[in-house]
């Protein structure tokens, strides 16, 4: 590949292919049907077997990753089992018992697949060698179906929910020799941080296990807390308003929530149907690219995937770059990092943790920081249009709204909200989103390649995609920050990140163990619950 | 002129009335503010003021928007789109 996949792809309207626009609004570059125009080089992809050939996908374990297996990421692990010095079964057996000694505190998972993990791991010493995920034990969020296993999105609607197939990314996970190790806890319908239907906090942040009062991020907490815990290698979770890159800040994370269409939401509880974005929470940029390598592609059970340009290297792009046969790392495509308004305001930790993510970054070859403005009306259409949303929840789930009221529990209001929405305001704010969008494009990014977010919201309205990458501490606290991208540039996104954790060594920090004394966080979290107030507020 | 702003009480009829028209019966919660004990779901008059709240601002403002346009040229503007990043690419020209 010549360069990262945004550059190469024609820019086209869905309007003029609608014929619906009038010479005033002409387009540049071909208008293509049904898929947009691919100009570029298209470099390897991943099959659905996950057996393409990912030579970067493989890491010499570091020592303290070799003392103790659960701090193995990806890369390392399959470095291991490809070279026959390490059994996923160990890998598995290495993580349950981890999971038995400290999720009475974490609460990570509402599921644990004891058995059937360890007769995957079993299964796969007669098989074939898969590739990178062979054998990796991962954490799948509750709203992800999984064949014959209860997936209950944390919601009194799907209570008894045990679907007949797996959504189309654990199928492929597992196809590409990824163990299931069990589902993990979730905001009701995917809302909020984790609590029990009715509000009652379940999951903590594995940074201070012992005070339930931290925000661990929502709502794919119980997978961001498995990762952080060392209970699962890798895991996955959804997106609609911030659900995978706040827990991936909230927890030291990388968390890569893909273009709209890159991953397949088939077998995916719906919370925001045209803006749920399925994606991997990982320890670093490059497991989280082998992660989304295996996910993401066209699916004929989705048609969001349809079309699309094809997925790159993603596993290449997330490999560090380093200038000739030296140590100094350089940028794999040339970048220009855009800072919006108000991203290093402040004196707080996270301001100077910004500043110092800043400098890092202009210091490294082939990459420049520039200050960008931000489009007109930002503050309308990514803050009050957000609500627009809200029918798109409301209206899949009016039976149930019907039934009894009381089966969304604490989350019930935004659902109600949703319901009460005229389609009018609903179309126009579908107008509205293309505005935005338009203007990200022609404004945003005239004056930069990759820009620093401050919330996830736009993107995620627009559906454009964005890495979460952890950039400091504060008080013992992860502090990160979130990289946004144009139109299928999670190649680039990832280039940046994987150059940046070259230079620091965030991403190696972890928690230290919990005391054992879970039901001493039990007793605590008991009186920590939701309020039906609070999860309208803090709804995603 | 613009029309008087509903009341209180004219909102919570219409409120219960669409939400009727469609099959949802707010009389399912549980009277006054206080959560439901057992689901936490939030109890009637919690979730009238709040649907008030959502209709006066989000519903209003929302509404006020049109997208940049000459006067009639505003239906010919920024068809509604579900799917905006995957139906405008984009190259840098």
């Amino acid at each position: 590949m010549t360069g990262p996949q945004d550059v190469h792809v024609d820019r086209r309207s869905f309007l003029a292919r609608m014929a619906v626009l009038g010479a005033g609004a002409a387009v540049a570059g071909a208008v293509g049907l049904p898929q947009v125009a691919f100009a570029g080089p298209v470099g390897p992809v991943a099959t659905r077997s996950g057996s393409s050939p990912h030579p970067d996908a493989y890491t010499e374990p570091r020592p303290e990753a070799l003392a103790d297996l659960t701090e193995l990421t990806i890369a390392e692990a399959a470095w291991l089992i490809r070279e026959g010095r390490l059994r996923p079964e160990a890998l598995v057996e290495a993580h349950l018992d981890r999971i038995a000694a400290f999720d009475g505190t974490y609460q990570a998972f509402n599921l644990v697949l004891t058995a059937e993990a360890a007769a995957a791991a079993r299964a796969l010493r007669r098989g074939r060698y898969h590739g990178p995920l062979h054998g990796i034990p991962l954490a799948i969020k509750d709203n992800y179906y999984t064949a014959g296993v209860p997936t209950t999105a944390n919601s009194y609607v799907f209570a008894d929910f045990v679907p007949p197939f797996d959504a189309t990314a654990v199928a492929r996970l597992t196809a590409a020799g990824g163990i299931v190790l069990g589902k993990t806890q979730m905001g009701p319908l995917a809302t909020t941080r984790a609590t029990t239907p009715d509000g009652v906090v379940t999951t903590v942040n594995a940074w201070t296990p012992s005070n339930p009062t931290t925000n661990p991020g929502g709502s794919s907490t119980g997978t961001a807390t498995a990762v952080a815990g060392r209970l699962a290698t890798s895991g996955i979770g959804t997106q609609t308003g911030g659900s995978i890159t706040a827990p991936s800040n909230a927890q030291n994370l990388t968390g890569l929530k893909p273009t709209m269409g890159r991953a397949s939401l088939y077998g995916i509880v719906p919370l925001t149907y045209s803006r749920d974005h399925p994606g991997p929470l990982a320890r670093d940029a490059k497991d989280a690219a082998i992660m989304l390598q295996a996910m993401a592609g066209e699916d004929v059970n989705d048609p969001r995937t349809q079309g699309l340009p094809p997925v790159p290297n993603l596993v290449s792009a997330a490999t560090p770059v380093y200038r000739g046969s030296g140590s100094r790392v350089r940028l794999r495509w040339k970048t220009r990092i855009g800072v919006i308004p108000g991203f290093l305001s402040g004196t707080s930790p996270t301001a100077a943790a910004r500043r110092a993510f800043l400098d890092t970054l202009a210091g490294i070859e082939g990459c420049s920081v520039v200050d960008v403005t931000l489009p007109d009306e930002w503050d309308v259409l990514t803050g009050r249009f957000n609500d627009v949303r809200l029918p798109e929840r409301a209206e899949p789930f009016v039976p149930y709204l019907r039934q009894d009221l009381k089966l969304f529990g604490v989350s019930l209001t935004s659902w109600l909200q949703g319901a009460l929405m005229g389609a009018d305001e609903y179309v126009t704010g579908q107008r509205a989103k293309l505005v935005l969008l338009e203007r990200v494009l022609d404004d945003l990014f005239s004056q930069c390649d990759v820009v620093v977010q401050t919330s996830p919201v736009p993107f995620d309205i627009i559906g454009l995609p964005e890495l979460a990458l952890p950039i400091g501490f504060s008080g013992g606290i992860p502090i990160g920050t979130i990289l946004g991208g144009r139109p299928y540039a999670e190649d680039r996104l990832l280039s940046v990140a994987a150059a940046y954790q070259a230079l620091t060594d965030w991403h190696w920090q972890r928690p230290p163990d919990p005391a054992a004394a879970g039901w001493a966080r039990s007793l605590a979290s008991a009186r920590l619950r939701l309020t039906a107030a609070e999860a309208a507020e803090q709804s995603e | 002129m613009a029309p008087t702003p509903p009341t209180d009480a004219e909102l919570d009829i219409m409120i219960r009335a669409r939400l009727a028209a469609v099959g949802i019966d707010l009389g399912q919660l549980p009277p006054g503010t206080a959560d439901d004990p057992e689901t936490g779901a939030p109890g009637q008059a919690a979730v009238l003021s709040s649907l008030r709240s959502f209709v006066r601002s989000s519903l209003a403002e929302i509404s006020a928007w049109v997208p940049p346009a000459p006067s009639v040229e505003v239906s010919q503007q920024a068809a509604p789109m579900l799917y905006p990043s995957i139906s405008t690419a984009w190259r840098e020209s």
